[in-house]
């Protein structure tokens, strides 16, 4: 009881402090946070609820800037009887498109710059710069060169063969944009993987040499297993860069030839800041929205499983 | 605890993630200062502009200098918005309550502007304006009764022709399809190309579609899908035949004429608003002649319309702008010579630089013969966005052959009767 009693003052005297540091950590902490949530409510929240708002509303050019009429899901109606189900099937096929290549040429490109040789860090260089660009103007660039007269069609036809109707064939022009947007998406996903793949102790590769391991068997049995888990998040962050992708279309075909490039993003443009149908636009972007929703949820899903597992 | 941050901080980081997807749609890019502004005593005055060919440019440079010598310590800002971003930008600046003080955009276009709130009414300047009687009513645009925009000049398409091409496979400028068929088979005979044109699935598309269709017999008036498809049909045989690359789909209209000063196609349909880069990059004799599109044929008398921002910082020294430049007889005399422009002015359509060029008489002569409205007047202001990319996209698909010509034309018959509701 003694003890106790001697006890219960020390207790206090140490625990209070430490309470009030804990507050004024948690205080601080909430600092740190403030700036990216007040960044987040003002850019993100308050235009995705106007973007949801937007499309259950009868919004034009003419309304736009004062009060808009609450319409229900007529929006989203005239969008699913109009072009948002073609819009869809064809954004099917390019996210398809852009996330094989994506990763593939990712994958490859990683294993090819595992060295830390002069030419693997030149080319690392080179392929964070096409990183970089601006999709415009790396956009502007491929158009050029895909061309009737561009680099391809002139090693083409010198070949002896006919010109290859890139961008102005329905199909060919659908690929055409999917397979550039690969191009400016395999660097960032090649770093990634190169990230993954130099975790491997150099002790393994040594050891696998010893045992006769050829350099297939490497990347298979080596590298491809140790790239497995960043293969997830990848694949899902790829999938989402394919699903926004706008930029490209827009600059290389706009949509065209007639619809044959329209995807789902650049439909909700043309919706809205082409036809000047603002609420038409913010249902197709709405749609989008969700559809990149659930790729966000298994993105988190599977950052979580990562955590754990590490 | 730390699991609810961790929990919390993953929600946030997927809402971002989507919030960031989201807005990525919808941004665009900034395009310079927003408004003029009065800094030190000087005054800015800011102009919005889609110009980008450097005849163009250089004609908006040289008003520049024009009101800035005759306005010390004012200076005029040209702020280049790409052509298909101008009204949405317009349209947000306004409701942002802000924009430019000048606005130089395409005149089909007025009555979305207006109708958005980005344009300020001219009524009152337009009723004081000393020269007002120069101008005829149909460069004047009028929404719900109030003036928004004047056009200083007149652009319409011409068929440009490389005479050394003509004059190798012995043939005349055409003045009918018939001939025009007949010369662009010709000339792919002499190993060279027939046409281009853009295909653009645009408001362009529409644009350069117009004269093609209507000669077919198409009208807004009365609109009939034999007539359409009839015209679709035509340019989708050009393609067929090798006399029109499919790759116009790609183009806007800058590029076919690139194509046409390349030296190795017989035609362009273009406008005379080329005629600086015919100068400046044809190393052929070359000419104009009125688009052969027959009697029913139609050509757009397009052109930019100029106004006032809704929320301009300096209406007044815009107003000034206004007339000094575009409205004014020598300012118009500049965009004759710079870019081959008709100036909308009678005086200054009755100018020795006008009459007494060549190249300028076609175009002159196929807007008093088949010029026509543009927008049609038929269609309701509130369309006119809607009705341009619904053509334009239908164009691009016959001339790319994602759609056949009855089907291209099954489209836009479908969606003519809700656009052309008044």
């Amino acid at each position: 009881m003694a003890l106790t009693m001697d006890e219960q003052p020390t207790r206090k005297a140490s625990s209070a402090p430490a309470l009030r540091r804990d507050k004024n950590r948690g205080r601080n902490r909430l600092y740190f946070i403030a700036p990216a949530a007040i960044f987040l409510a003002a850019f993100s929240f308050y235009p995705l609820l106007q973007l949801v708002r937007m499309s259950v509303s009868k919004v034009t050019s003419i309304t736009l800037n004062s009060s808009w009429a609450f319409t229900g899901l007529e929006n989203l109606r005239k969008g699913l009887e109009g072009e948002m189900p073609d819009a869809l099937g064809r954004t099917a096929i390019f996210v398809v498109v852009v996330t094989v290549l994506g990763l593939v040429g990712g994958l490859a490109a990683a294993i090819a710059l595992r060295g830390t040789g002069k030419w693997s860090t030149v080319l690392l260089a080179l392929m964070v710069f096409v990183w970089a660009l601006p999709p415009v103007v790396n956009g502007s660039v491929w158009k050029f060169l895909l061309g009737d007269a561009g680099l391809f069609n002139t090693v083409i036809t010198g070949l002896g063969m006919d010109t290859i109707p890139f961008l102005y064939d329905q199909s060919w022009a659908l690929m055409s944009v999917a397979f550039v947007n690969s191009w400016a998406v395999i660097p960032f996903n090649a770093l990634v993987f190169r990230a993954a793949i130099l975790t491997i102790p150099t002790e393994v590769f040594e050891a696998a040499q010893l045992d006769g391991a050829r350099p297939w068997q490497e990347i298979k049995h080596i590298m491809m297993p140790a790239a497995r888990p960043t293969l997830l998040v990848l694949t899902v962050l790829t999938v989402v860069y394919a699903f926004r992708s706008f930029d490209f279309i827009y600059v290389m075909t706009y949509g065209g030839p007639g619809t044959a490039t329209n995807t789902l993003p650049f439909l909700g443009y043309i919706q809205a800041f082409v036809r000047y149908d603002f609420g038409l636009g913010a249902a197709t972007s709405v749609v989008t929205v969700l559809l990149v929703l659930v790729m966000a949820f298994i993105y988190a899903r599977s950052i979580r499983r990562e955590e754990s597992e590490s | 605890m730390n699991i609810k941050v961790r929990k919390g901080a993953r929600a946030l980081g997927v809402i971002s993630v989507v919030g960031a997807l989201a807005l990525t749609g919808c941004s665009s890019s900034d395009s310079g200062s927003e408004g003029g502004s009065s800094a030190g005593g000087s005054q800015e005055l800011t102009v919005w502009h889609y110009f980008s060919a450097d005849n163009q440019v250089k004609l908006m440079d040289d008003y520049a200098d024009k009101f800035e010598a005759a306005h010390e310590g004012v200076e005029v800002k040209n702020v280049f918005v790409p052509y298909d971003q101008l009204n949405s930008k317009l349209i947000s600046a306004a409701g942002a309550k802000t924009g430019p003080d000048v606005v130089v955009f395409n005149g089909a276009d007025a009555s979305t502007l207006a109708l958005a709130g980005a344009l300020a009414p001219l009524d009152e300047q337009w009723g004081a304006f000393a020269d007002a009687d120069q101008f005829p009513d149909s460069v004047i645009h009028t929404v719900d009764d109030s003036i928004y925009a004047v056009q200083g000049y007149v652009n319409l398409l011409g068929l440009w022709y490389n005479a050394d091409i003509l004059a190798e496979i012995g043939v005349e400028a055409p003045t009918t399809i018939d001939d025009l068929e007949a010369a662009m088979a010709a000339a792919k005979d002499a190993g060279k190309g027939g046409i281009t044109l853009s295909g653009l699935p645009q408001s362009q598309g529409e644009w350069q579609a117009y004269p093609w269709l209507t000669s077919q017999g198409f009208d807004y008036t009365d609109p009939q899908a034999a007539d359409l498809e009839s015209g679709f049909s035509m340019v989708r045989d050009w393609v067929d035949n090798g006399w029109l690359s499919q790759e116009s789909v790609t183009w806007d209209q800058t590029v076919p004429f690139q194509q046409f000063t390349g030296g190795n196609y017989a035609f362009a349909a273009n406008g005379n608003w080329q005629m600086g880069a015919a100068e400046a990059d044809a190393s052929f004799e070359y000419g104009v002649v009125p688009l052969p599109v027959g009697d029913s044929g139609k050509v757009y008398l397009g052109g930019e319309g100029e106004g006032i921002g809704a929320h301009a910082k300096n209406p007044e020294l815009a107003w000034q702008y206004l007339q000094e430049t575009y409205l004014d007889a020598e300012g118009q005399l500049l965009a004759v010579s710079n870019v081959g422009s008709l100036p909308a002015r009678a005086d200054a359509s009755a100018d020795e630089a006008v009459t007494g060029n060549p190249l300028l008489k076609p175009f002159a002569d196929s807007l008093s013969s088949a010029g026509a409205n543009y927008p049609d007047s038929i269609v309701p202001a509130a369309s006119v966005a809607d009705l341009q990319i619904t053509v334009g996209q239908a164009w691009s698909a016959a001339i790319g052959g994602q759609q056949d010509p009855a089907k291209a034309a099954e489209s836009v018959m479908a969606a003519l009767p809700s656009l052309l509701k008044k």
